[in-house]
């Protein structure tokens, strides 16, 4: 019961979320920017400007305009977009497998680099392996991702032709965007489980485990690594969150084909609607990611299956 | 008496253990702290340190090699596709830099603070309506809304610096309440209270000076993050106007001659990350000393 209820309310939060986006880019475009003129050509006369704002009801008062469009966005309908052929939401639709293939691809890598790194680090505290991870975190950090794709590209796609300098061909040309978007929160990964395994390595319990005679590889994934994974777990929503805003940028800089290139795109030619469509797709999957770790934690951990959110 | 002793030699080894991890804390976070001093005296003096114009195109010597990779000292650090000094535009980007976050950094650290002790304070409907705001702020990709609002306002210095304080402003807001809200309950502001003591007073001698760590900490961690903000809107062309040299600008331009003229993107991308990496573990020392509670923050 109260889990059904915080799942609502969790659900409920998800639309505020979104009708806090719409309303955002309503506001950002219609109040602020002029639709109409990024649509005309250069010579357009004044009476064609006014047809074009009649059609569009950009003549309307702005509180009728905000009525007509939350009641199409209900419905699903994000309008046409003003340089692409057809509805915004099927051209942003078209793109979202792009976007869910190199985020996906960056949370492997960020947590396939983050937990062994991590747990390594954290049983040979001070060996060279232990300031190899710390050096990866803080230049994981600390590094723009757009830099790093760039210097990714220069090494590894230019100097020596490893891996293809952009498009979406095969799977090599996914490796180096992968990295260059999962290596920051690899380190946030890293940290989190370093700083877990040191914690947890020390408790009772692992000693009673290795007293029993376990052999030490059951000790530390089984009965230490569970452990540590807790916090990370709790951080897995936020960094999901992050990999795919991080992914807009990373789009550009490997010519990805995906919502974030499209976005960009669609902003710099004013196509609002498009802008619109997928502004909501990022939202909802963003605070649906957040919805389905925020879940999957509760199971895993009883102590806060009730807590309050 | 050897017990005794022993402890006193424990205690000893323990006090020299924690001198030498200071000093080596010290030591660690020195070259970092210069890069950001230098930083900032290149930011100041861009117009004495590099006296030419940023701007200034020299046709006849496009893509000049930098004087250590053959190239001749007119260039120091080599010229770009139209033959601007990239060393001149270098020096005038960290002005443009360090111009964003000296307004962004204390103006998103005043606006966030205010919201964030009102909300943790007084709370209320507006407190509340205002956190969830900034919840939704914070779940969403910003730099998606700043190129929305950068593209409508047009590429300015001034919308750039807009656009980075409705960026940053909300994490100073989320923790100060957090913050306020955990002094709330300590027995010294309630005392205050039943002495009868005003909000505002409480507010300004009692939550401020009690917060004011976590708000220096905050804001030296967000000096690399608003710098690489600004360089990422440049880099995607809705950040300062094209006559402005900024190292995001100069790494977009550079692209395409990644092949055949490496430093015209590795100069202004090096600084870059310098700044950024200097920035950062300046932040986490200071953090460290200053509000380890902050630690997990990411």
């Amino acid at each position: 019961m109260q889990f059904a209820n915080l799942f609502l309310i969790r659900v409920l939060q998800t639309i505020v979320v979104i009708w806090v986006v719409v309303s955002i880019v309503f506001v950002v475009s219609r109040l602020i920017g002029n639709p109409e003129t990024s649509l005309m050509p250069w010579d357009a006369t004044n009476e064609d400007y006014e047809r074009i704002r009649e059609k569009l009801g950009l003549n309307d008062p702005m509180i009728v305009q905000y009525g007509k469009f939350l009641g199409d966005a209900v419905q699903g309908d994000l309008g046409f977009s003003y340089h692409r052929t057809g509805p915004a939401i099927d051209i942003v639709a078209d793109k979202v497998l792009g976007t869910v293939k190199l985020t996906a691809a960056g949370l492997v890598v960020a947590l396939g680099l983050g937990l062994p790194l991590g747990v390594f680090a954290a049983l040979r505290r001070g060996s060279p392996m232990d300031w190899l991870a710390r050096l990866i975190a803080v230049f994981g950090q600390a590094t723009p991702s757009f830099w790093l794709g760039l210097m990714l590209i220069f090494f590894l796609a230019t100097k020596v032709s490893w891996f293809p300098t952009a498009g979406s061909e095969g799977f090599r040309s996914l490796v180096l965007p992968a990295f260059a978007l999962g290596l920051l929160s690899a380190a946030g990964f890293m940290r989190l489980t370093r700083s877990g395994m040191i914690d947890v390595m020390n408790t009772d319990f692992i000693r009673t485990a290795r007293a029993k005679g376990l052999n030490e590889r059951t000790v530390i994934l089984r009965h230490g690594l569970r452990h540590a994974l807790i916090p990370v777990m709790t951080i897995l929503g936020i960094e999901l969150g992050r990999l795919i805003a991080g992914s807009v940028i990373i789009e550009v800089v490997f010519s990805w084909p995906g919502i974030g290139r499209l976005m960009i795109e669609s902003i710099l030619q004013s196509d609002y609607p498009t802008v619109q469509a997928g502004l909501v797709v990022i939202a909802a999957s963003i605070t649906l990611g957040n919805l389905i770790v925020d879940m999957t934690y509760r199971v895993i951990d009883p102590r806060i299956r009730m807590a309050a959110l | 008496m050897a017990a005794h002793a022993e402890a006193a030699i424990e205690v000893e080894a323990r006090r020299s253990q924690v001198r030498s991890y200071i000093t080596r804390r010290y030591l660690l976070v020195l070259p970092p702290m210069l890069i950001m001093i230098a930083f900032l005296i290149f930011g100041i003096f861009a117009d004495v340190i590099a006296p030419g114009d940023p701007g200034q195109t020299h046709l006849l010597s496009r893509l000049e090699a930098p004087v250590f990779s053959g190239g001749t000292s007119e260039f120091p650090l080599g010229t770009d596709h139209v033959g601007r000094d990239i060393w001149t535009r270098i020096v005038h980007g960290a002005r443009v830099s360090l111009i964003v976050v000296a307004i962004v950094v204390p103006g998103a650290a005043l606006f966030g603070t205010a919201v964030g002790m009102f909300a943790g304070w007084r709370g209320g409907i507006v407190g509340q309506l205002l956190m969830r705001y900034v919840d939704v702020q914070l779940a969403l990709p910003a730099i998606l809304f700043a190129v929305l609002l950068g593209s409508v306002l047009g590429a300015s210095l001034r919308n750039v610096i807009i656009i980075l304080l409705i960026w940053t402003w909300t994490v100073y807001a989320r923790l100060i309440r957090a913050e306020v809200l955990s002094l709330k309950e300590r027995e010294f502001v309630v005392a205050s209270l039943a002495a009868g003591g005003s909000n505002w007073w409480i507010m300004r001698k009692q939550l401020l000076p009690n917060v004011f760590n976590t708000i220096v900490v905050i804001m030296t961690l967000e000096i690399p993050i608003v710098i690489v903000a600004e360089a990422s809107l440049s880099f995607l062309g809705v950040g300062a106007p094209v006559e402005q040299a900024t190292w995001g600008r100069m790494i977009t331009e550079a692209r395409n001659y990644l092949t055949h003229a490496w430093w015209v993107m590795w100069m202004p991308g090096l600084a870059l990350m310098l700044v950024a990496l200097s920035g950062n573990l300046v932040g986490d020392w200071l953090r460290d000393l200053l509000d380890p509670r902050l630690r997990n923050l990411g």
